[in-house]
């Protein structure tokens, strides 16, 4: 019986092959979306779960005010972890990490290591990360100690055994001893180094402080329950700790571990996701596959008239109800394996180019976990019942002497289910092709718009501090290269600059403070960036010698850039400000020498906020002007002279633009993501129509065959048939359009500086829709106007 | 075999009541080769179907080897349907997908026969018709003959007391449907198999040994 159904399936597959086609096409892209998503949502949902001590894990987030506004941040100072070690009893262990880009040499090896952590020696109470060689005890306990991956012992020394030698660390060139070789860090894992150093490396790290905010920590609590009891303990704590400032304000609060990377505001060592893109993406991926279903139930009932006949002559050779309807899941259950080995194939195939777009390093073996199967088992099965099932019925339903007598009609009830599908399918897509226009718009905005600073033609480099020393020399040789217009050293390029501090004017009382950001700056950064002053001038090399903290460690006089915001905050005009005595913290006194227009220091999530720009020999990067009529020239020219000046350090540079465009990864991803699964929905959408327009033509083949003995022409005859279609395409757009102009509404809301939503993007979706859904239904519609009436007038 | 009684079909059309057979009381003995005749919509294959238990009567009482066909439950009536009648169309109606030796198989496989058995039965119903060398073939491979006969033999493969013939030779021309006549009298008569078949034609309806007349729903004469 097996045998007779499963060759009637085959055979009809390809008899049908235009159907069968379709079908294959549409549930292999509804398969393969969903397994690729949900690999995704997997991944992400099992990040950091490798932790077995994950549970019982906190990260301390710090909260500060020094009035009103309480700012948090997901760094604490050095003293948190000891104190909190021995004054809670709900604390095991804690641990203090710092992660930084070091030089790192190994005889002739030359690095810029971009993941080198510091951690204290209780890293390995906390973290179930596995030694290879070595003792967790003492692999990092006392200064200048250093744990590698197995990938970088790999990198720096073959094959030959790394324990004992010793690293060059850094421009000072310190040497770190190999006390230990670790596994590699997984790679969905909020805590990912190739080397691990002994945190007391860094010197003095018994700090008295809880300000100097730059380190994670994180606690190892001896019951996974008592977070909220050690929370509730914490404010009044550190009330007493903090009774000798009375204007401010300093609390902690506990972050589970296992929620940071899709819960946490804070980022951690690696960049968070969001459990909206999660939800997002489990909802689109589940759309993607309601979309295949409803294609193939359409076309399973469409073509359903092609299969009565043989319903028909079953059921007179002795088939009941169930045995039809067996028969057919059995066909959609068949239908749903080929397509479920397809999309296995093709998911080997894309998870490359997934990856990327995602930015994951998925392995195809992780799909073939137990659980994983058999949640594939369960969706094909699923899939196969809720696509198989109503033309199953509908077919076991026929009476047989009506078919076989020609007398078969379907069912216009039938036709109502079949055309909600088409509306439901073509409502996702609209709602899906706005989201996607919407989005693409605000990003092209984030591009497009003038945020204050040029940021073309931005060379970053880094700068440490060998390189500070020499400083002076290296810029007057940068300036000599050709194509080079300015250069300044910062800690923060426009794009993103950190750093909270407070201030106040000399006519405000010493605790009227408030918050603003703050960062070192020279007398070229107004220039390099392309700042622009409204008032007042530009630092000046002496302004910078006054500053110098080391040249007048006494009293340092500093000349401050406000910008806008800041200098209102203040209580003054741009005008009135320039002149002004301020205070910047509690230790810098000084003078407004300038204000300087608002810009966009942070992505556009954020409002622009009071800013204050200070000289200082502080700092962290390099940044060059080009004049953009030849940058690989300049560049070229640029690493040759490193080669000379900072042989230290390999030449490593990236531009202002993409340090920009980091600011919207997410946000790129998304769009990027969006406007895959549009198409591929917009696609699947048009399938089903195509299959209910074929259906509809193939069931009027007759009333057309009449209507062109009459002398309809091919126009009218493919009016006729198209209209019902459209009317339903534009009822599908009726229905998203709210839909729509609210999601995108709420998205945008989480940008400060946003587009309106023009009504053109509703215009451009409809009349797009609109239109495809035209050709499509014509593409078939043609074809049966075109048929000789001859043909489909002949009776039996 | 059969006993009909007071035999009514009807439609309804708005208000009105179209009657497709009107007070039909026939009882049929084993072994009997009847023809039904009758001009266009005169309530021939609407009978044929209703012997048959593809539908149902509107009024009226129907007795097949002893039992109430339209009291009996759905699941019984199947049974008594698959064990007992097989049917031939006009139009044949083979199953496109399936060739010539899964055609004929198929009612087995709804009657769950084992498939040993299935097969010596199927080479058996070749054999006698003579379509051995034609078994792998699909039915559009075959002429309108030979798809009506590979169509009889799959109606025959059961073994059912009762043949249905629907104008079985109505898409054949004159020899072929000779030979499908005399195909039938044969069963009937070395098989004893009953067998019921409409047609229009004078010609073959003679091959019967007994023909009932209808005329607008009514059995005009015995």
């Amino acid at each position: 019986m097996i045998r007779n159904y499963l060759k009637t399936a085959l055979r009809s597959f390809q008899k049908n092959r235009f159907f069968t086609f379709i079908n294959l096409v549409g549930l292999t892209i509804g398969f393969t979306c969903c397994i690729l998503m949900g690999l995704y949502i997997q991944n992400e949902l099992n990040y950091d779960r490798f932790q077995q001590k994950g549970k019982r894990i906190a990260r301390v987030i710090m909260a500060y005010s020094f009035g009103e506004k309480i700012n948090k941040g997901n760094y604490t100072s050095t003293k948190v972890a000891p104190v909190f070690k021995r004054n809670f009893p709900e604390v095991e262990s804690a641990v203090r990490m710092y992660q930084s880009g070091r030089i790192v040499k190994f005889e002739d090896k030359v690095f810029n290591e971009k993941k080198f952590m510091y951690a204290d020696s209780t890293f390995f109470d906390l973290f179930s990360f596995r030694l290879r060689q070595g003792n967790t005890s003492s692999a990092l306990a006392g200064p200048n100690k250093i744990v590698l991956t197995e990938t970088t012992a790999r990198r720096y020394f073959g094959n030959t055994n790394p324990v004992g030698k010793t690293l060059l660390i850094n421009a000072s060139q310190t040497p770190y001893l190999i006390t230990g070789i670790i596994q590699d860090c997984p790679e969905n894992s909020q805590i990912k180094f190739d080397f691990l150093a002994s945190f007391s490396s860094m010197g003095n790290i018994q700090e008295k402080t809880y300000w100097n905010a730059n380190y994670t920590t994180y606690l190892l609590l001896r019951d996974e329950n008592s977070f909220t009891s050690l929370q509730n303990k914490i404010p009044g704590f550190m009330k007493k700790e903090m009774a000798d400032q009375p204007n401010t304000y300093v609390s902690f609060e506990l972050e589970p571990f296992t929620k940071i990377h899709l819960y946490s505001p804070y980022p951690g060592f690696e960049p968070n996701n969001s459990i909206t893109y999660i939800y997002i993406i489990c909802a689109v991926a589940l759309l993607i596959l309601f979309i295949a279903c409803f294609t193939y139930i359409n076309l399973g009932t469409a073509s359903s008239i092609e299969r009565a006949k043989e319903v028909g002559v079953r059921k007179v050779l002795g088939a009941d109800k169930w045995q039809v309807f067996w028969q057919h899941i059995g066909e959609s259950i068949l239908l749903c394996l080929i397509s479920v080995v397809i999309s296995l194939i093709l998911v080997a195939m894309a998870l490359p180019w997934f990856n990327g777009l995602a930015d994951k390093h998925i392995s195809y073996s992780a799909l073939f976990t137990p659980l994983n199967l058999s949640f594939l088992l369960s969706v094909w099965i699923i899939v196969s019942f809720a696509g198989g099932s109503y033309p199953a019925m509908v077919l076991s339903g026929f009476q047989p002497i009506k078919v076989l007598k020609g007398l078969f009609r379907n069912s216009s009830s039938g036709l109502m289910v079949r055309k909600s599908l088409i509306v439901f399918q073509f409502m996702i897509s609209v709602f899906l092709i706005i989201a996607t226009l919407v989005i693409q718009q605000q990003m092209k905005y984030i591009r497009s718009k003038n945020l204050g600073y040029e940021r073309e033609h931005v060379l970053l480099l880094p700068l440490d501090q060998k390189m500070l020393e020499n400083y002076p020399t290296i810029k007057t040789e940068l300036k000599k290269q050709t194509g080079i217009l300015a250069v300044s050293r910062a800690v923060s390029n426009p794009t993103l600059i950190e750093g909270g501090y407070h201030m106040r004017s000399d006519a405000m009382p010493p605790d009227g403070i408030v918050s603003v950001t703050a960062s070192p700056v020279d007398e070229e950064y107004v220039r390099t960036t392309g700042l622009q002053l409204v008032a007042g001038s530009d630092l000046t090399q002496q302004d910078m010698e006054n500053a110098d903290e080391l040249k007048h460690p006494e009293n340092p006089a500093y000349q401050f850039i406000l910008n806008e915001s800041a200098a209102r905050e203040l209580g003054w005009s741009a005008q009135a400000a320039i002149g002004k005595k301020m205070f910047l913290g509690d230790d810098r006194p000084g003078y407004v020498k300038a204000v300087i227009k608002d810009f966009h220091f942070r992505s556009l999530h954020n409002k622009i906020e009071p800013l204050v720009l200070f000289p200082s020999s502080w700092s962290s990067q390099m940044l060059v002007k080009l004049d953009g009529n030849n940058l690989s020239l300049a560049i070229t020219g640029i690493g040759e002279l490193w080669k000379k000046m900072v042989p230290h350090r390999p030449f490593e540079y990236r531009f202002m633009d993409d340090a920009f465009n980091e600011l919207y990864e997410s946000e790129n991803r998304l769009a990027k993501v969006l406007s895959v699964f549009a198409g591929i929905a917009i696609l699947l959408a048009c399938l089903g129509l195509l299959g209910l327009s074929s259906f509809a033509a193939q069931q009027r083949i007759k009333e057309i065959g009449i209507r062109k003995v009459l002398g309809a022409s091919l126009f009218q005859i493919v009016k006729i048939l198209s209209k019902e279609f459209i009317l339903l395409a534009l009822l599908a757009f009726l229905l998203a359009f709210p839909i729509g102009w609210w999601a995108v509404n709420r998205w945008l809301q989480d940008f400060s500086y946003r587009i309106t939503v023009h009504w053109s993007v509703f215009a451009i979706t409809g009349i797009s829709t609109i239109t495809l859904a035209l050709f499509t239904v014509a593409f078939r519609a043609i074809r049966a106007a075109r048929s000789n009436p001859a043909k489909s007038l002949r009776t039996e | 075999m059969i006993q009909l009684e007071k035999i009514y079909k009807w439609h309804n059309n708005g208000n009105n009541r179209v009657f497709i057979l009107k007070d039909i009381n026939l009882s049929i003995e084993e072994g009997a080769f009847i023809s039904i005749m009758g001009p266009s919509g005169s309530g021939k294959s609407s009978l044929l179907n209703i012997i048959g238990m593809l539908d149902e009567a509107s009024e009226g009482n129907y007795r097949f080897l002893g039992q109430d066909v339209f009291q009996i439950k759905e699941k019984q009536r199947s049974e008594l349907y698959k064990q007992n009648i097989g049917f031939v169309f006009q139009a044949y109606h083979l199953i496109d997908e399936l060739t010539v030796y899964e055609n004929i198989e198929t009612p087995l496989l709804y009657q769950k026969i084992r498939t040993a058995e299935r097969q010596s039965m199927v080479a058996d119903m070749l054999d006698r018709f003579n379509i051995v060398g034609k078994k792998d073939l699909f039915p559009s491979q075959l002429s309108g003959g030979q798809q009506q006969l590979v169509g009889i033999a799959r109606a025959l493969i059961a073994k059912p007391k009762l043949l249905l013939a629907d104008e079985p030779t109505g898409n054949l021309n004159s020899k072929q449907g000779e030979e499908i006549m005399e195909l039938f009298k044969k069963i009937n008569e070395e098989e004893g198999v009953t067998i019921i078949q409409v047609t229009h034609s004078e010609k073959n309806a003679a091959y019967g040994k007994q023909i009932i007349n209808l005329l607008d729903g009514r059995i005009e004469k015995k």
